[in-house]
């Protein structure tokens, strides 16, 4: 059970005010509906004429119900100012809410990011082909300042990373631009993999 | 949670009118020559019913946000998920543009009469 907390001095205010406007309002609900059914009983003697009596009676009816009607609209308006009160005070509610709403977001960043992924890796795979086809046919020709992917994988798979970067000399001879196709086929690498890390 | 207490005002609501209907209709069968005992008396049940319900529901409310109130302002916030959610499906747009442009030059580079 939570105890009392020292609200700021308008809060607690406001509280009580809310306490005394709710009491207040049932209160004048039930008092004006009992006296309107005590007038409605008939009286045999009375101190002036009937007809009199019948106005008079017919006007605190009306005074007594449009008090009803003020009473329910009071009720209203505090229902009114309770549920603005909670949407701006209630704070496990509002904390709920809001790691909800994060989870949500979270969960759809992360499939839109998942399903980009795969997309990305089925074009790698397909551009793969296209270019191995492309760049083998008579149509196809590479300076090769640019590799293709194709081409930079082939590299890759026949030298090994490490002895590339390491040892120039062990290079291609029969490549004249050996050193820029190595430093292509890193930028064309770095290329692809700085485009994984930022979708991820 | 927020919306179980949102919705119970509401409900609050809809028998403060129903407090009002029902006394307007004890009246009205009042005003009559010869008045319906059995519908004065459903009438008057419902009438005491429904204030008792709207009195204890919102003390309670009240009670409960003297408990949590802690006058200060909130300062959670969505707007980073919402940030990086809109950022994720701007890229899912971007591609699904670049898609179709390819696909675009592609049928251009087929058909060559077009």
């Amino acid at each position: 059970m939570a105890t009392q907390r020292v609200l700021p001095q308008s809060k607690e205010t406001l509280l009580q005010n809310y306490n005394k406007r709710l009491k207040d309002d049932i209160r004048s609900i039930l008092d004006n509906f009992t006296e309107i059914i005590k007038t409605a009983k008939v009286e045999e003697e009375t101190q002036v004429s009937r007809a009199t009596q019948a106005e008079q009676d017919h006007y605190e009816m009306h005074v007594r119900a449009a008090n009803i009607v003020r009473a329910g609209e009071s009720l209203m308006k505090l229902v009114s100012d309770l549920k603005q009160f909670l949407i701006l005070n209630d704070f496990p509610s509002v904390n709920e809410a809001i790691s909800l709403r994060n989870q949500q977001l979270r969960t759809l960043q992360e499939e839109c990011d998942k399903k980009l992924i795969s997309l990305r890796d089925e074009i790698a795979i397909d551009l793969y082909e296209l270019e191995e086809e492309y760049y083998s046919s008579s149509c196809g020709q590479w300076d090769g300042v640019e590799l293709p992917l194709c081409e930079a994988f082939h590299r890759q798979d026949s030298w090994g990373s490490p002895e590339m970067t390491s040892d120039p000399s062990r290079a291609n001879p029969e490549d004249p631009d050996n050193l820029g196709s190595q430093e292509s086929m890193q930028r064309h690498l770095n290329s692809h993999d700085s485009s994984t890390s930022e979708q991820s | 949670m927020a919306n179980d207490r949102l919705r119970a005002l509401e409900d609050v609501e809809k028998e403060i009118a129903l407090v009002l209907q029902s006394a307007g209709t004890i009246v009205l069968e009042l005003s009559k020559e010869k008045a319906n005992a059995s519908l004065l008396d459903r009438q008057l049940n419902q009438f005491q019913t429904s204030i008792n319900r709207v009195e204890s529901e919102l003390s309670a409310q009240i009670r409960y946000l003297t408990q949590v109130a802690t006058g200060q302002p909130h300062e959670g916030s969505t707007y980073s998920a919402r940030k990086d959610c809109q950022m994720a499906l701007n890229r899912a747009e971007y591609a699904r543009v670049k898609l179709g442009e390819l696909g675009h030059t592609c049928e251009m580079m087929l058909d060559p009469q077009t």
